[in-house]
């Protein structure tokens, strides 16, 4: 398989004419070294961020060292690593082996050499870390309601994608849910001249790869695939799912996929993240002339907390697609209820995702009178406050066969206002000093009307 | 490959000074650069300091200090004699038409050599701080490690060098040839303590995450004091970027987030910003705001006061306590009339509160205060 990522070891003292040219191939300038040796890749872990074009990637490879002095030569051409967040660590021995420096030689791209003394001899395993773009990964939902629309199944799945330039082979795959604070873009990073720039000038950047080499890696990653095809069909038994386990850290969420995962450059991958009926969800409608005009929205509501099944963890934002099992059972045939995209759902916290317009609940509100009073004037003769009075009647139908509940928010500008409502108008309610609501529950097939009178205060009525 | 761009030369005394370049002599030794020591201790400029040993002769001599593609400010070059100094005066310096360079005019006792300091301010060679951070699973604690990044674009090749990083950092024999990048560790402390700290200002945040598109985040910093009881102080804290990772628990890591700190003096705190919390949600609302007292010219409102409520609703998701510190601003002249949490007024207009957030429980701040005076 190909492999863009390169190691060496490198030790002065043996001579070995092929290794020679290993190197000189790679590094000109280096080939008084005197023997190469390429340190396979026992493991690799991919910790993938959604929030930012980011994935922390750790190489573990056994290195046999010699006492003194050893370089580990890295290369990366044509991936998408950040250079600047490479990291050589010891699994053991730490105390035996000294990371003296990390040097990226002059008039050579893509190339990091670290200078190792070590007092351990022989085989040492080693991470690796450092920053790569072009891996990502999104959530998506499916959630499917029952008739009634009082419970719905939801199910999730996570999508991992390789665009870095370098084949995942056996990756131990994570996923990071949370917003991390970048101060430079990874393939920004990746694609510098020199890794930190150059003093007193901005970074200088090196064009992207030719459209010939994205060809070509493409291609090789094609034959690759074609080549190793057979991972799949080589296994006949019948296999359980994944299940991702989850874990807080710090202030987010780290998806860890059993097992390990090959991800060739240009492929994606969809895994399932977890799969839960019976949550309890109330269907919400929501008319809001500021925001939403005269559409009535539709929202779709639940809590991610134990009592709605949820809870465990946060979910990561993403797309969930709604539907809506038209009678009971497993080989029900689905209605397609709309979808909505929706962001980062703490725990405990409750959810509603925006289904769009729902134009079986019809909401107006009518100005059915306005009429002013009280006026009061200055000793100019000019008006210095009086009172308004609004009527508006509000006529509400929900043509669902299922129950509907129905928010109306309403804004009153004036700075002092009162409402008198009559007629039967849910439940009432001050938001804050300019807003307040109507939230109203209503059976299948039933219309509702009321009518509110809303007094405003201006000028010196106001204080 | 060395590159030799620099040139010192001894020059025969019979040359006329000052002369055009072409009718210069310039030949006699060519003495060799040792114990180079380049100064990165100051930000803005870098300093070479190297000594050389001149092969002077009885009375006149003329020394020759060329560059060619290195940027070199001409008025920094200095030149002091460190063997002898009773015995060679410098007489003058000249600078020749149209050349990167400069001759020193030296008298000497007698025929002798003598070891001398070229010092000069070199562009395009600089050093960046890097600092990486691996905080402990409950986030009591960092291992902190600081990297000098030596940038040696100056066109120059530097072997065997001293680098001086700061007032009391050094590396020794270093090679830094020109291009090249090295990344040296400087410091490496396993425990040192901080404090998590998660900060609403009113002034920056939405009141009301729900109605923005996106979630809003509460950004989170770690706090370390730079001082001897953190394992630190003694000396400031370089500016520099700060790349901050978490212990997994599974023998890894994960990368919580990264922030440019400025120098951190001995003895004050580096706060270190690396993301935006969503599990702390702060809903702000004006509950209240009217216009009282008021007076008037005419029909014109031309001074009142205010009532006001502002509450704001804090909600803690997480499973863990969290130390929220909240920043509310009153513009002008107010009077806090009630108020539900204690807080510090860090300036006229500003209000700090800390408020201790329990485990997935909701806190509530009420203020009702007044602005006065408001024109």
């Amino acid at each position: 398989m190909r492999q863009p990522i390169r190691f060496f070891t490198t030790h002065k003292f043996i001579a070995a004419a092929t290794a020679t040219i290993l190197l000189g191939a790679v590094l000109p300038a280096f080939a008084k070294v005197d023997l190469v040796t390429l340190p396979r890749r026992n493991a690799v872990q991919l910790t993938i961020y959604n929030s930012a074009d980011l994935t922390l990637v750790r190489d573990t490879r056994d290195l046999t060292l010699v006492e003194g002095e050893n370089t580990l030569q890295f290369s990366w051409a044509n991936t998408l690593i950040d250079p600047t967040s490479l990291d050589l660590r010891p699994r053991r021995q730490a105390d035996q082996i000294d990371i003296l420096d990390l040097v990226f030689p002059a008039r050579v791209n893509n190339v990091g050499i670290w200078n190792i003394m070590s007092r351990a001899v022989g085989k040492v395993t080693m991470d690796i870390d450092y920053f790569t773009s072009g891996l990502s990964w999104r959530a998506f939902y499916m959630g499917t309601l029952t008739p009634d629309e009082a419970t719905m199944q939801l199910q999730g799945y996570v999508v991992v994608r390789n665009d870095s330039g370098e084949d995942y082979e056996n990756a131990q795959t994570r996923l990071i849910v949370g917003k991390v604070h970048l101060l430079d873009q990874i393939a920004e990073l990746s694609r510098r001249q020199y890794p930190y720039g150059r003093p007193g000038m901005r970074p200088v950047q090196t064009p992207m790869a030719s459209p010939m080499a994205m060809r070509s890696l493409k291609n090789a990653v094609m034959m690759d695939m074609a080549h190793g095809g057979a991972a799949e069909s080589e296994s006949d038994r019948f296999e359980e799912a994944k299940e991702i386990k989850k874990e807080g850290l710090s202030e987010y969420f780290l998806y860890t996929i059993p097992g390990t995962e090959t991800i060739p450059n240009g492929w994606a991958k969809r895994l399932p993240s977890f799969d839960v009926a019976d949550i309890p969800v109330k269907n919400l409608y929501k008319y809001n002339e500021s925001r939403y005009g005269t559409n009535v929205i539709r929202f779709l509501s639940f809590k991610n907390d134990t009592e709605h099944e949820l809870g465990e963890t946060p979910i990561p934002g993403g797309t969930l697609a709604a539907y809506r099992a038209l009678e009971k059972g497993a080989d029900a045939r689905l209605s397609y209820e709309g979808a909505s995209s929706f962001q980062y759902i703490p725990v405990n916290e409750d959810v509603e995702l925006n289904l769009g317009p729902a134009p079986q609940v019809l909401v107006d509100i009518t100005r059915m009178n306005t009429t002013t009073k009280d006026y009061l004037f200055d000793q100019n003769g000019d008006i210095a406050g009086w009172i308004e009075l609004e009527t508006f009647r509000v006529r509400i139908n929900n043509t669902r066969p299922v129950p509907a509940k129905i928010e109306i928010p309403r804004n009153a500008p004036a700075p002092l206002w009162t409402i008198e409502n009559s007629g039967d108008c849910g439940r009432y309610q001050k938001i804050d000093a300019h807003t307040y609501r109507y939230t109203l529950e209503l059976p299948p097939a039933t219309p509702r009307e009321f009518t509110l009178l809303l007094t405003s205060r201006y000028g010196r009525r106001a204080e | 490959m060395r590159r030799c761009l620099f040139s010192i030369l001894l020059l025969c005394g019979l040359i006329g000074l000052p002369g055009t370049a072409p009718a210069r002599v310039k030949l006699v030794a060519l003495p060799d650069r040792s114990d180079t020591q380049i100064n990165l201790d100051n930000p803005t400029a870098t300093l070479v300091e190297e000594e050389r040993t001149l092969t002077l002769q009885q009375g006149r001599n003329q020394v020759d200090f060329s560059w060619k593609g290195v940027e070199i400010d001409a008025d920094s070059i200095r030149l002091n004699v460190l063997t002898q100094p009773e015995s060679v005066n410098l007489l003058s310096v000249s600078y020749p038409p149209a050349e990167a360079a400069l001759v020193w005019d030296l008298s000497s006792k007698e025929a002798t050599d003598v070891r001398v300091r070229i010092s000069y301010l070199l562009r395009n060679i600089d050093q960046l701080v890097a600092y990486k951070m691996i905080a402990d699973k409950q986030e009591t604690e960092v291992a902190l490690k600081s990297f000098s990044v030596l940038r040696n674009f100056s066109g120059e090749d530097f072997s065997e060098s001293r680098i001086q990083a700061n007032a009391t950092r050094a590396f020794e024999g270093i090679d830094l040839p020109h291009e090249e990048t090295l990344q040296l560790l400087a410091l490496d402390l396993p425990q040192v303590p901080i404090n998590k700290v998660w900060t609403f200002d009113a002034a920056r945040l939405p009141w009301d995450p729900e109605k923005v598109d996106g979630n809003v985040g509460i950004p989170v910093s770690y706090v370390i004091k730079n001082s001897k009881t953190s394992g630190l102080g003694g000396e400031a804290l370089a500016a520099g970027r700060v790349r901050v990772f978490q212990r997994d628990g599974q023998d890894g890591t994960i990368f919580l987030g990264e922030d440019d700190i400025p120098l951190t003096p001995d003895g004050e705190e580096m706060k270190v910003y690396i993301g935006d919390s969503r599990d702390i949600v702060v809903t702000q609302r004006q509950m209240k705001k009217t216009k009282i007292n008021i007076r008037r010219s005419g029909n014109r409102i031309i001074l009142y006061d205010t009532d006001e409520q502002i509450t704001a609703t804090m909600e803690n998701f997480k499973s863990e306590p969290a130390s929220l510190t909240m920043i509310q601003h009153i513009p002008g002249e107010w009077t806090m009339r009630d108020c539900n949490i204690k807080y510090e007024r860090k300036d006229a207009g500003t209000l700090e509160f800390q408020v201790e957030l329990q485990p997935n429980s909701t806190n509530q701040l009420v203020m009702d205060f007044n602005r006065l005076n408001v024109r």
